[in-house]
């Protein structure tokens, strides 16, 4: 088979699945290797990572992208000996490695623009294949690499490569996997069987009658695949089957190794995930219009149920409220088609750090904790650059050299965790090292320079800390390549702002710092408790509400710096006059009612007139002459066409600790939207 | 060395259920027999008697190996008849279970 006997089209068409593949496969082909350097012999990442190679060197050799076959094979050779356990990986090997992984991916590029190789390119490639010769030995010299590279040549030998894995029923369905395979063997030259031994259970573990076995191994055979596949028709549904048939079979007999073959293969779990997981690929403005019209759905819902309970018809009001019940649990789970683990966020962390961490000569590690944690697509796309941000000051400013470490009493590597988890309907990341932590008289220093805090001022130490964040801050004196780009922490956070989170930073001289970063699971829609104060409404995000105190007299003091306090159960709560604090222009109610809010550790009450329940709340950007307006964080439409504001309860907090201010704006404007 | 473990006839999935208690004992009553012993050790079985094979006897022989390497043991096996052997490679296991690569 050459490759003009493929339909060209059709290559042309599925070469954007392969090179979107190929990326996979290389994303975590890096991972791999930077899992590798912590656990250097560790076999099943080492066959994973073997398998990753291969696979892109076998999907482009379909594809006749041939530069990647070629230099992938070499790629292929050295990591074939490494699992074999001819040689070990070094450092020096990994960094090889992963450059190669950079070069697969300049020619994948390459492949996907159609553009011709450039010569810079092939020079550094060639520079390395040379590189990578002299690390696997190359012994051959009189034949051309390429040749026995390009699978079309081994074809010939009409080598299937074969790879079942068994289903755990077969034995107790009366089917034995030795009598399947012992007539297979009949059929042709049968070689290099690896049987999968990692995958059974020790005796205790073991259920005998349940089959565990797998077995890869290769059939030199003419026989036509229909002949290969009828020895598995008994078991076809009670086991997984793969036949790669000899124009796709890539390794060519010469370059296997023979004890490789004969060695067990371990059922590899990254490389299984992969496998087993089934996606569909959807585009994402697809995805947003379906989660806009649910957000239409879910408003024409809610008015619909306003308009059934003015009629005063239960079984109207039944239907509608069975109708409002299918449309939150559509609600949720389409939301749950934007949730993307934060793992490969993360992942994409490690090669920054390692490559960080070598060219400033530190030695960090990275652990990456609840990567699985999932959150919005969206959301993940915005935190991507203040991560990078902040992981960068870490390994910049925050760990220290490993001379100065040491004399410090500290391990002289350093460590980075990153990690995520969910936290009452929001998700919480932490960015921690151990470094020098703040040095807190210098940021003082420094804001007074800048005339950000007046000279005589007296800050706490949270205080100070949180100065970082203020615009105008420079780190000018701390500017390295590195971090100094310009981007400062204020725009960190405004980025964390804009995403309605918060970010907050703790330190401890000599113990290092951490970064904490909350935000909401998804942008599009939550669940709110919606108030009244006179003819406006408001929102609090439901999660956020602990409590209410409903219609009482609540004897609501003012305190010394005039800021009004009410007593809960014996302790002091600070209270929001939402009335005063936006001029609201409605007369005050008899009774009003409190509605307790926590953000982060701080607890506060908001003062209003009416509560009106929970309400499904799908939320609309502001415009953006309201961008100044604190506390507040976006509009929704209610069922009978009012607007609500939603509250962003961090900055409305921050409201309620301080003194009554001079600058006031009015939401109740916002009424006049469209 | 005496090779007092010996394997049955019959190394099917109708023996299985039956074999593997009774393996179990071999290995749980391992350390006390050898209490002295310091890096993998060697732990003979002989395969003479073998005459049916089929994946679950060989599964199940992986699984002693795998039992007996928690106690530090290899599992050797003797006296391995062409019947064992075949299913041992067909299966891709006879480097785990009989030390050998296939034979070419």
């Amino acid at each position: 088979m050459t490759d003009s006997d493929h339909d060209s089209s059709f290559i042309a068409e599925a070469l954007p699945a392969f090179i979107e593949e190929a990326r996979g496969h290389l994303q975590s082909l890096e991972a791999l290797l930077l899992e590798l350097e912590s656990d250097p012999a560790n076999r099943e990442l080492l066959d994973a990572l073997f398998r990753s190679a291969h696979t892109i060197k076998g999907s482009a050799g379909i594809f006749g992208v041939l530069a990647v076959v070629e230099f992938t094979h070499h790629v292929e050779t050295l990591l074939d000996q490494l699992r074999a356990g001819k040689q070990a990986l070094t450092p020096d090997l990994s960094t090889l490695l992963l450059e190669c992984s950079d070069q697969i991916r300049a020619l994948i590029d390459a492949a996907q623009s159609g553009q011709a190789d450039d010569p810079a390119m092939c020079a550094a490639r060639e520079e390395i294949v040379l590189r990578l010769q002299a690390a696997y030995g190359y012994t051959a010299p009189a034949q051309p690499a390429s040749s026995d590279a390009v699978p079309h040549v081994a074809a010939a030998a009409g080598l299937w490569r074969i790879d079942v894995r068994f289903g755990s029923e077969l034995f107790r369905n009366g089917m034995d996997p030795v009598a399947i395979l012992s007539y297979l063997r009949g059929l042709g030259t049968f070689a290099d069987a690896a049987g999968d031994a990692g995958a059974i259970p020790d005796l205790d573990a073991i259920d005998p009658e349940s089959c565990y076995l797998a077995c890869r191994f290769s059939l030199d055979s003419t026989e036509p695949r229909e002949r290969i596949e009828s020895a598995f028709s008994f078991v076809r549904d009670d086991c997984t089957l793969t036949i790669e048939a000899p124009a796709m079979a890539t390794p060519p007999p010469a370059q296997l190794p023979a004890k490789m073959g004969s060695e067990p293969v371990r059922c590899k779990e990254p490389a299984k995930s992969v496998d087993d997981a089934s996606y569909i690929r959807v585009q994402a403005d697809r995805l947003d219009a379906v989660i806009n019209l649910l957000g239409e759905l879910v408003i024409a819902s809610a008015g619909a149920s306003l308009l059934a309970r003015q009629t005063r018809q239960s079984t109207l009001i039944e239907a509608n409220q069975q109708i409002g019940m299918l449309v939150e649990e559509i609600r949720d789970s389409t939301l749950q088609l934007r949730m993307v683990p934060i793992g490969d966020t993360f992942a994409r962390f490690r090669r920054m750090v390692r490559d960080i961490a070598a060219k400033l000569g530190k030695d960090i590690a990275l652990e990456i904790r609840g990567g699985d944690t999932e959150l919005d697509k969206s959301v993940v796309e915005h935190i991507v650059d203040p991560l990078m941000h902040l992981v960068r000051n870490a390994l910049d400013h925050g760990i220290e050299m490993p001379d100065d470490r040491v004399l410090a009493g500290k391990p002289a590597q350093g460590k980075l965790t990153l990690s995520a988890c969910h936290e009452a309907g929001s998700i919480l990341m932490r960015i921690a090292d151990d470094g020098r932590g703040i040095d807190r008289q210098k940021v003082l220093a420094r804001a007074r320079e800048r005339g950000l805090v007046a000279q005589d001022a007296t800050l706490t130490d949270a205080q100070i800390v949180r100065l970082i964040f203020e615009p105008g801050f420079s780190t000018v004196d701390q500017v390295t390549d590195l971090s100094g780009r310009g981007v400062g922490m204020d725009v960190v956070r405004r980025n964390i702002e804009a995403l309605r989170g918060s970010i907050e930073l703790s330190s401890e001289p000599g113990r290092g710092s951490c970064i904490e970063i909350r935000l909401p699971l998804t942008l599009a829609i939550i669940d709110g408790f919606l108030v009244g104060v006179g003819p406006s409404k408001f929102i609090f995000p439901l999660e956020s509400v602990i409590e209410v105190i409903e219609g009482r007299e609540v004897a609501v003091q003012c305190d010394d710096f005039g800021r009004k306090v009410a007593g809960l159960r014996g302790q002091l709560l600070p209270v929001v006059d939402l009335r005063r604090l936006y001029e609201l222009e409605s007369a005050p109610v008899e009774r009003s009612s409190i509605v307790v809010i926590r953000t982060g550790t701080l607890r506060f009450g908001v003062l209003v007139d009416v509560l009106l329940g929970q309400h499904q709340t799908v939320i609309k950007p502001l415009a953006r002459i309201f961008g100044g307006l604190r506390g507040i964080s976006g509009s929704s439409i209610l069922g009978n066409g009012e607007v609500a504001l939603i509250f962003d309860v961090a900055a409305l907090g921050e409201r309620a600790s301080e003194t009554p201010g001079e600058k006031r704006l009015k939401p109740a404007a916002v009424r006049e939207l469209p | 060395m005496t090779t007092s473990y010996a394997l049955p006839a019959e190394l099917t999935i109708y023996a299985v259920g039956a074999l593997r208690p009774e393996w179990q004992q071999w290995v749980t009553k391992l350390p006390k027999r050898r209490g002295k012993a310091s890096g993998a050790a060697i732990f003979e079985v002989d395969a003479a008697a073998v005459l049916e094979v089929d994946g679950a006897g060989v599964q199940l022989l992986v699984a002693l190996s795998h039992s007996l390497a928690a106690r530090r043991r290899t599992l050797r096996l003797v006296n391995v008849g062409q019947t064992l052997a075949s299913a041992c490679e067909v299966l891709g296991l006879s480097a785990h279970l009989l030390g050998t690569g296939e034979p070419s």
